[in-house]
């Protein structure tokens, strides 16, 4: 079906502007509550806001007072960025009218319709966007929990778990070992473990040459597995052993204490070992009644979830359909929702939704891959419309351009959600 | 900057240089036939509202600061090279997959909007 989008816009504004005229009487300037400040939380909060010119009151309750991006957080890995160049504040967001509260967001009442913080009290709302990541699964690789995080690193979530990883990277003995446990479906950023595969090998091929690299994998293929094994073979001959589910990679076991890992049986001593768990919604999602398993079932017209129209979910931890969890999909995402929210609490125009993502990883110096789509909102999910990837044999200026394009991104999509 | 960025970012780059007061349709029309294209879409008019709403995709990667980091600054640009551009990017005769998918959806309308909203943003 096609619209006539004057048409569709005429309706579709007359509809929410008719629904939403008795709120706005009724409550004076209507709230909208963030909870999270990544890709997706900070884009919408900062959407709303730019948008509604004073008409909507937007508080963002995010934790943390310095935001690390878990993109390009592999970089740093690999020695091309320092960590300092991944932190950003949330200074400009602020400026830019958003009331930002840093503190945990420790419950939701939905009757109520309010938000109850670590420190004591409760943020009230109109609409609620959650947007707050990703957790780990427990007991999903035997022998790891929480408790282990320092002995074996996730490093999934950007910071002092990136700077720890490192740290030991840069300790390990000469021809030491690097275990790397991959995730299973589905997780967030796709190619991640992959980019940090050739990170890890980028640096020890630079300083611990001898070095090996273990990956035990579950899944039998991962994102962009062509260009990374291809690269593999170019950049790190002999050095990564990848070891997929055909050959037991999703039966394994650690030992954090015994610093080992067992594959399919097989016990290896290891000096490193990073544990990358089954993921989940972060754990408000869940707190608020929102999420179906792991995840957060969403409309994929407005990113609204099933469970609640008052409620959003964004990012990593929703259920939408066919994008992959990434920043990109979270800032996307967001979008859609802010215009949605926006029309809904003052009527203001909502045009359809649009969704688009492009994944970028670094393999080695200037040798660049991306994987990107675009998507639609169906009835029953996000839909892929179309998509292309990075071809294997490139030439180096092309992995070079795309590279430089990912730098570009970096730059743009961090504006983008914090101004 | 090395000279391989500025050369990708030349690359990247419309002919701005060439962009001119001129919008008369004698010219658009003359636009179209060197560049190949069709010179309706060319000749149509945006609207900047929903240029506004449309350029949430763009902004992902294209500062609306006109900053450039590696990828092409779009703000102020002649509208109709913009139209051009996106124009051939649907067409595939300009390289890019990102632009060639992001353009391949766009209708005329969405292109011409876009170019709009993009030309009177103030940096």
């Amino acid at each position: 079906m096609t619209l006539d989008r004057r048409t569709f816009l005429g309706t579709a504004a007359a509809a929410s502007a008719a629904l939403s005229a008795p709120m706005v009487r009724a409550q004076g300037t209507p709230r909208v509550v963030v909870v999270g400040g990544g890709a997706g939380g900070a884009t919408a909060a900062r959407y709303i806001a730019k948008d509604s010119k004073g008409a909507i009151d937007v508080t963002l309750i995010e934790p943390t007072r310095t935001y690390y991006t878990c993109f390009f957080s592999n970089l740093y890995l690999g020695g091309f960025k320092e960590m300092n160049q991944l932190g950003h504040s949330y200074g400009a967001l602020a400026a830019g009218g958003v009331n930002v509260v840093h503190d945990w967001a420790v419950g939701v009442d939905r009757d109520a319709k309010t938000v109850a913080l670590a420190g004591g009290g409760s943020v009230p709302y109109d609409k609620l966007i959650l947007s707050p990541g990703i957790d780990f699964v427990d007991g999903a690789v035997a022998g790891w929990d929480m408790s282990a995080q320092n002995k074996m690193p996730h490093a999934y979530k950007a910071g002092s778990q990136t700077e720890l990883l490192k740290a030991q990277l840069q300790a390990m003995p000469e021809g030491g070992t690097f275990a790397l446990v991959a995730p299973p479906n589905p997780y967030r950023c796709p190619p991640g473990p992959y980019e940090r595969v050739s990170m890890v090998a980028h640096f020890l091929k630079q300083n611990n040459p001898t070095a090996k690299i273990l990956v035990a994998d579950p899944k039998p293929k991962f994102s962009k597995m062509a260009l990374f094994q291809e690269g593999w073979g170019t950049h790190y001959d002999g050095m990564i052993d990848w070891v997929g589910e055909d050959f037991g990679g999703g039966n394994v076991e650690v030992d954090p204490n015994a610093m080992t890992v067992s594959i399919d049986g097989e016990v290896t001593k290891v000096d490193v070992c990073n544990v990358i768990p089954a993921m989940k919604a972060g754990r408000i999602a869940e707190l608020a009644g929102v999420t179906d398993g792991n995840w957060a079932p969403v409309n994929a017209a407005d990113m609204s979830s099933k469970a609640d129209g008052d409620i959003h979910v964004l990012g990593d931890a929703s259920q939408q359909g066919d994008m992959p969890k990434s920043g990109f999909s979270a800032n996307s995402q967001a979008k859609v929702c802010a215009n949605a929210v926006r029309g809904a609490l003052t009527g203001s125009k909502v045009f359809p939704a649009k969704f688009s993502n492009t994944c970028w990883s670094l393999i080695s110096t200037n040798d660049g891959v991306k994987v990107g789509a675009t998507y639609e909102a169906t009835p029953e999910k996000i839909a892929k419309v179309d998509g292309f990837i990075s071809a294997t044999g490139e030439t180096a200026e092309v992995r070079e351009a795309t590279y430089i394009e990912s730098e570009g991104w970096y730059s743009g999509i961090t504006a983008d959600m914090l101004g | 900057m090395t000279w391989r960025t500025w050369a990708i970012a030349l690359a990247c780059a419309p002919v701005v240089a060439l962009a001119a007061d001129d919008h008369s349709e004698a010219k658009i029309i003359e636009i179209a036939n060197d560049y190949g294209l069709d010179p309706a879409p060319l000749l149509m008019t945006g609207d900047v509202e929903y240029g506004a709403y449309l350029s949430g995709e763009c902004t992902t990667c294209h500062q609306t600061s006109g900053s450039y980091d590696g990828i092409p600054a779009i703000i102020q640009w002649d509208e109709v090279y913009f139209k051009v551009a996106m124009h051939e990017y649907k067409q595939k005769t300009r390289e890019n997959p990102v632009m060639q998918l992001i353009a391949g959806r766009l209708g005329d309308e969405e292109i011409a909007s876009l170019a709009a909203y993009f030309a009177q943003i103030e940096n």
